[in-house]
């Protein structure tokens, strides 16, 4: 049985993530604080709400959960939970978790937020064989500029904006889609993650 | 490498069910919201809209769990729009399980109340949501009216839209009250002032009869995403032939191989 945990910042919808999580091997729980969130065996970053808000709830366990990431905590960071694995952002101040360096700043787009359903390109995520999320929804005005461009996966492109989909290191993934938006090709990739976490654990 | 171009379904709901009828006249039940929301997200829909037209305050006590039980289900955006007054209403739509918050009248009477919501919860889930009529009188021909199309106010459409957008809304849901349920096109006019003015997306709502006319308000109205309801519900149009006929026309469209969320093992 894997422990998922959703970190609860304590903004919007949390059912349609927490329905596509849980499995019959799954055991979803929904935590506000983020030193009891790390003890599981995935850590989910949600995607709702604004990065300042989200950041400093984070702020007095920001060490102790990049600590628990480092050590291989498999992680999935989702939308806004992506941009919080990076080290700072211009939606808003405060120190991001730097699991990714970078920076997020703002869309450069005619119609921002980019809202709706766009392509995956590029895609060498391993959790995306045969192109199983080709179409994914979004809905947000932030965007990761990673340092390193080899931690993409994939890449998603606004206009003449071309900026990560999924980025990934080791057993941590950001996406800046919602999965759990995505109708079931999105359920399939948050299935795909689970499924990959557990043989992880297997493999241990 | 594209942005598609949205089909929303709009589910009007009355005392929890879905309802049916001509500008709010002689409603009748059809259906359970999230059974139907679910329907249509298996036959390929982008996103859906459920409006709480519920007239009384009290009958509306149920509508948290209606939102609730819908949004454990459906695994697409979920848009709650009517009768919300405050970031307190906003949020607890939000807790229920809408991804989105459309705020209408309660906006007009307190521009304040979008920028707040936007300051809690961000622009992506703050929805505009404004209903126009024509009116020779207002600057840009068309004037914003409330109370589900009923009370006049003294806002011109195109400029009220604008300061949504400053305030921060994200979205922009333009609804024509003299268009809505004749089913012979969308005001086209209307939804291209009120795209040029603004840098959000713009869904288009009122007076789809035909694919034609959703495809039209794509294109010639500049609509970023449009909004069907009772001609679908009728079976005159189905998801899959707006679908088709935009794809003819060139406009981008999702059109996955429509595995439902249940094959996946969702209970």
């Amino acid at each position: 049985m894997i422990r998922a945990t959703i970190l609860d910042y304590g903004a919007g919808n949390l059912h349609s993530l927490s329905k596509a999580l849980a499995t019959p091997d799954v055991t979803v729980r929904i935590e506000t604080d983020p030193l009891a969130a790390i003890e599981t065996d995935v850590l989910i970053l949600p995607g709702v709400g604004a990065f300042t808000g989200a950041i400093s709830r984070l702020d007095p366990s920001r060490d102790a959960m990049r600590r628990a990431l480092n050590e291989g905590l498999p992680c999935l960071g989702i939308c806004l939970g992506m941009q919080l694995l990076f080290d700072s952002s211009d939606e808003g101040p405060g120190t991001g978790l730097g699991f990714f360096a970078g920076r997020v700043d703002r869309l450069c787009a005619a119609l921002v937020p980019h809202m709706g359903w766009n392509t995956l390109h590029e895609a060498t995520d391993p959790l995306l064989p045969s192109g199983a999320l080709e179409t994914a929804y979004y809905a947000h005005s932030f965007v990761c500029r990673p340092t390193d461009s080899a931690v993409v996966t994939a890449w998603t492109t606004v206009g003449q904006d071309r900026f990560p989909a999924i980025v990934r290191r080791r057993n941590t993934v950001g996406v800046q889609f919602h999965p759990e938006k995505s109708s079931a090709p999105g359920v399939r990739f948050i299935r795909a993650f689970l499924a990959s976490v557990s043989e992880l654990r297997v493999g241990q | 490498m594209t942005l598609s171009r949205r089909v929303i379904v709009c589910l009007d709901v009355a005392n929890d069910q879905v309802v049916k009828g001509v500008q709010f006249k002689g409603l009748r039940s059809i259906g359970d919201p999230a059974a139907m929301a679910v329907g249509y997200e298996q036959a390929g829909a982008d996103e859906v809209v459920l409006l709480d037209i519920t007239a009384s305050a009290e009958a509306r006590s149920t509508r948290w769990e209606m939102v609730h039980w819908t949004a454990e289900q459906l695994f697409i955006p979920l848009t709650f729009g009517g009768g919300v007054r405050s970031v307190g209403d906003v949020n607890r739509a939000l807790r229920a399980g809408a991804d989105k918050v459309a705020i209408n009248s309660a906006a007009v009477a307190r521009p304040g109340v979008i920028s707040e919501a936007v300051t809690w919860f961000g622009s992506q889930c703050i929805v505009a949501s404004i209903d126009a009529k024509r009116d020779g009188g207002a600057r840009s021909g068309w004037r914003v009216i409330v109370h589900g199309g009923r009370t006049e106010t003294s806002l011109d459409a195109v400029a009220w839209a604008a300061e949504c957008v400053d305030r921060g809304a994200g979205e922009i849901l333009l609804t024509s009250i003299d268009c809505d349920g004749g089913r012979t096109g969308y005001d086209l006019d209307l939804t291209r002032a009120v795209a040029a003015a603004v840098t959000v997306p713009v869904v288009a709502s009122g007076g789809a009869g035909t694919v034609d006319h959703i495809c039209a308000v794509l294109t010639e109205g500049g609509a970023d995403a449009a909004l069907v309801a009772g001609v679908l519900h009728d079976g005159i149009v189905s998801i899959e032939s707006i679908k088709s006929a935009m794809a003819e026309r060139g406009l981008p469209v999702r059109r996955e191989r429509f595995w439902p969320a249940s094959a996946v093992g969702v209970a």
